[in-house]
């Protein structure tokens, strides 16, 4: 099971993590990312929306592995 | 320009103005595709397999330009990762290379503001742009705009669709969120694509920008004396460390959203649609199973993107790749270079909406990523979705000896998409 890991103070609320994978991400009131439901979408997704981060501020993890790439 | 004279408040002498202007043809503004180059990919190519990093601006074989001996040697980028690195290291490389152009003719904008003004001036509008915010606008403004624009055609079976649909809808959307009547697009339009492309004529970018500014002028006295729910309304009551923001600042803003709104998504969606006409196979899927359009939508983002490219300044000596840049130099982000780097995508000239989904930089990346993309992306799918629910048999019927193709350097689309279809 994917582990999301956010760094917040990098989150800049560009919303593309909430585009590639809908159920997991949303921006709350102040534009900054919210972790939802993990299971909703398929990990592909996950390592999507971690890669599509304009600023690198989404990690995706099986324990201590890292399975996106950091960046596109 | 028919408004110069008008001076600046009397909104209904304006509007008159205004409306004697007729809508155009996107053919007249075929200069503002500054170079018109129509393949640059083959030799972003070979410039990637010597170097995702090059030291000079890029030759297409016109010879190179004269370089000013005294400013650091600018830099070329054809390359995914080494594009990704400056976009991501906004310290290092700065946005303030945008002061020369934009300034000039948009004022003081986010486009140029490095961290943390960049931020907080970009939180003031971001939230119109957050795609939550933007469903409300699917059915009750999109779609309806979409199938007007179609209604006016569709008994023809034959139509243009980029002076149709693609030149027509999204500034009519923008003109909306930004609560601009949208009777006046015609003349904003012309005066948002001329301001972008200053840099083909400057005289004509400078008029536009000044009609501009008289125009919104007007709008934001009425906005001030009666607020709607629009992004003027917002931006003329806003805040920013307890003041509110000055005309200018306001006037900055919006001749910075209005062309991107306008400009932008009227290419991408060119794009999107030259890639499935010229895929008929793909294109027929897409008919067939409406959930492919964004998947279809992201590819021709990264196939053909409609800002190509993007500058930045290094601000201390530094290395990328092993080339070394020198402090001060200006760097040019060939995105059409990254998104088609042979490093990352198999195939990567061949336009494919299976392909594996890899990300791109068709709304660029780092800090300063497009702000409209959720706004590009829903538009885009409303619009597709709207042409293959009224329009059968769509296919490319070019005049004889028409040749159908996206140009352009810095701004890249196809200039005119003869089809013919049949009417549902």
């Amino acid at each position: 099971m994917a582990e999301i890991r956010i760094d917040l103070e990098k989150c800049m609320g560009s919303g593309n993590c909430s585009y590639w994978a809908p159920g997991s991400f949303d921006l709350d009131d102040d534009g900054k990312v919210l972790v939802r439901d993990p299971a909703t979408d398929e990990e592909s997704r996950l390592v999507m929306a971690a890669e599509g981060c304009p600023v690198g501020a989404i990690s995706i993890w099986h324990g201590e592995r890292r399975i996106d790439q950091g960046a596109p | 320009m028919a408004f110069e004279s008008l001076g600046g408040n009397d909104m209904a002498a304006q509007r008159e103005a205004i409306n004697g202007i007729l809508p155009f043809d996107p053919n007249e503004l075929k200069d503002t595709v500054s170079g018109n180059i129509v393949n640059p990919y083959p030799r972003y190519e070979e410039l990637r397999r010597e170097s995702p990093v090059h030291v000079g601006a890029v030759d297409f074989g016109e010879g190179a330009s004269d370089l000013n001996p005294d400013v650091p040697l600018p830099i070329t980028v054809v390359g995914f990762d080494e594009t990704v690195a400056v976009l991501r290291d906004n310290g290092l490389y700065s946005s303030c290379v945008y002061e020369i152009v934009t300034e000039a003719v948009m004022g003081r904008t986010i486009l140029q503001m490095d961290e943390p003004e960049h931020r907080e001036h970009r939180a003031l509008v971001s939230p119109t742009f957050r795609s939550k915010v933007l469903a409300r606008w699917e059915e009750e403004l999109v779609r309806g705009i979409v199938d007007d624009l179609i209604d006016s055609f569709i008994d023809k079976g034959h139509v243009d669709l980029v002076q149709a649909i693609t030149f027509n809808f999204p500034v009519q959307v923008i003109a909306r969120i930004l609560g601009l009547p949208q009777q006046d697009y015609p003349s904003f339009q012309r005066w948002a694509i001329e301001l972008n492309s200053v840099a083909a004529n400057w005289e004509r970018g400078m008029a536009a920008s000044a009609a501009l500014r008289d125009y919104f002028a007007a709008v934001l006295d009425e906005r001030r004396k009666n607020p709607a729910d629009d992004l003027i309304s917002e931006l003329v009551h806003v805040e920013l460390d307890g003041q509110r923001l000055d005309d200018e600042e306001i006037y900055s803003f919006l001749r910075l959203l209005l062309p991107a709104g306008v400009e932008t998504t009227y290419r991408a969606s060119g794009n999107l649609l030259f890639g499935l006409l010229t895929h008929p196979d793909q294109l027929n899927a897409v008919r067939e199973d409406r959930s492919l359009i964004p998947q279809a939508f992201e590819e021709s983002l990264r196939w053909e993107p409609p800002v190509a490219v993007v500058l930045r300044r290094a601000m201390e000596s530094t290395e990328l790749a092993g080339v070394p840049i020198e402090g001060g130099a200006d760097v040019a982000l060939m995105l059409g270079g990254a998104n088609r780097d042979h490093r990352k995508y198999e195939n990567p000239d061949e336009f494919n909406i299976f392909r594996k989904e890899r990300q791109h930089v068709g709304f660029g990346f780092g800090v300063h990523v497009c702000m409209g993309m959720h706004l590009a992306r829903m538009e885009t799918r409303i619009a597709l979705e709207a042409i293959l629910d009224r329009l059968d048999d769509l296919k490319l019927d070019p005049a004889p000896g028409q040749d159908i193709r996206i140009e352009g350097l810095a701004f890249r689309s196809p200039v005119s998409l003869p089809v013919s279809f049949t009417a549902r």
